[in-house]
């Protein structure tokens, strides 16, 4: 649990992250915002871009076969006992959280290779390079 | 270095009553000194980047959004996609500035008082993949059938069962987006939905807010993850640059 001002009491609310992760700026930066190439044609100076691939999801077989390991190694028992009060829910969140870990981080896998976790702290990302300049 | 090496990287337009701060950082290495270029009632944020080098390092990444989202905060702002770069100060204005001033000042007044803020939930894998069996009886049995057989001889069986989970969260993603726009309903602003960039995506949204309703905004997006503990982190952030309002009219 990170150090965030929210309400005391529900401890559950949004998060407020002070700046956005790599990960986000990624989402955010590379295809969206207005095009400079839109508005000037003659001045504009061909720099050699490190692009990063955009980040999509797209289903393939792997992730069938990951999504099939998920909910095989997942206890439906242990996940029914969520519906009890609050006093037990952060435990067995957690306890329950670790055991499919594996499968499922394996689907971010590629993206936290490069990028850090979406979520966590922005770690330094290798990029992959897709072609050279524009 | 010499002149014919360097280039202007471009980083957004703002009203040319804006001050930068004289310790902002752009992109580059080591980074740029952020300055402006001003004409008439706009200003373009820009810095000096050398052009045989490649952009594109984390670094560079987060200095064009961490200028542009602070000054968001602030005023408004029109932000460039990553990558901009113009021969000079001069082509800045007269190519980008002069001929589509009125435009930007036009745009810039209406995004005056107003920023974007994203919405981002993620799902606790354990649980929506719990909702999923419960509610889909048939692949607990599929689940089931596979236990009881060899993982080469059942290959076909789990790539369906992962097939049949991969659509049930995407029905999941669509319902639960429709509950987070309901929730920010009242509030006035503009919503736009996202693609999901991770397969654990719940919420992905873009919304344009006036910010002096952020504690609105906030409140009613901890009425949502209150009702959601334990089965999606929801998360703000914001002011942000209005990269997903703005579109180039070309």
């Amino acid at each position: 649990m990170t150090t965030a001002v929210q309400p005391a009491g529900g401890g559950s609310g949004v998060e407020r992250p002070t700046s956005s992760s790599l990960a986000d700026v990624i989402d955010t930066i590379l295809d969206k915002g207005l095009v400079i190439d839109a508005y000037v044609r003659v001045s504009l100076v061909g720099i050699e871009l490190l692009t990063i691939d955009a980040r999509v999801v797209v289903a393939s077989v792997d992730t069938y076969l990951r999504f099939a390991e998920a909910v095989n190694r997942l206890d439906i028992s242990a996940d029914e006992k969520q519906g009890l009060p609050d006093l037990v829910g952060g435990m067995q969140e957690s306890g329950s959280k670790s055991k499919t870990k594996g499968a499922l981080e394996a689907a971010g896998e590629k993206l936290r290779e490069t990028l850090g976790d979406d979520s966590g702290e922005e770690e330094p990302a290798g990029q992959r390079r897709k072609g050279g300049s524009r | 270095m010499t002149e014919s090496t360097r280039g202007v990287y471009v980083y957004g337009i703002v009203p040319a009553d804006v001050e930068v701060q004289p310790d902002a950082e752009g992109v580059g290495d080591p980074p740029g000194k952020v300055d402006m270029v001003t004409h008439g009632d706009i200003a373009a944020l820009i810095s000096a980047v050398p052009t045989d080098e490649a952009l594109g390092r984390p670094e560079d990444l987060t200095a064009h959004a961490a200028l542009l989202d602070g000054a968001a905060a602030e005023v408004p702002v029109l932000p460039m996609k990553f990558g901009g770069v113009l021969a000079g100060r001069e082509q800045v204005t007269e190519e980008l500035l002069a001929p589509h001033h009125d435009e930007f000042v036009g745009a810039l007044a209406e995004l005056e008082g107003r920023a974007e803020y994203l919405v981002r939930g993620r799902y606790h894998t354990d649980t929506v993949l719990g909702e999923i069996l419960r509610e889909n009886p048939e692949l607990d049995r599929l689940r089931e059938r596979i236990r009881e057989t060899s993982q080469d001889a059942s290959r076909n069986e789990r790539i369906s069962l992962g097939e049949a989970v991969n659509n049930a969260l995407a029905a999941k993603r669509a319902a639960d987006t429709s509950t987070a726009m309901k929730a920010l309903g009242d509030l006035d602003l503009t919503v736009t939905s996202r693609e999901p960039t991770h397969e654990e995506d719940a919420v992905h949204l873009a919304c344009l807010a006036r910010t002096d309703q952020q504690s609105d905004l906030e409140a009613a997006l901890n009425r949502l993850a209150e009702q959601w503990t334990g089965r999606v982190d929801l998360r703000l952030l914001g002011p942000l640059a209005p990269y997903d309002f703005v579109v180039s009219a070309v």
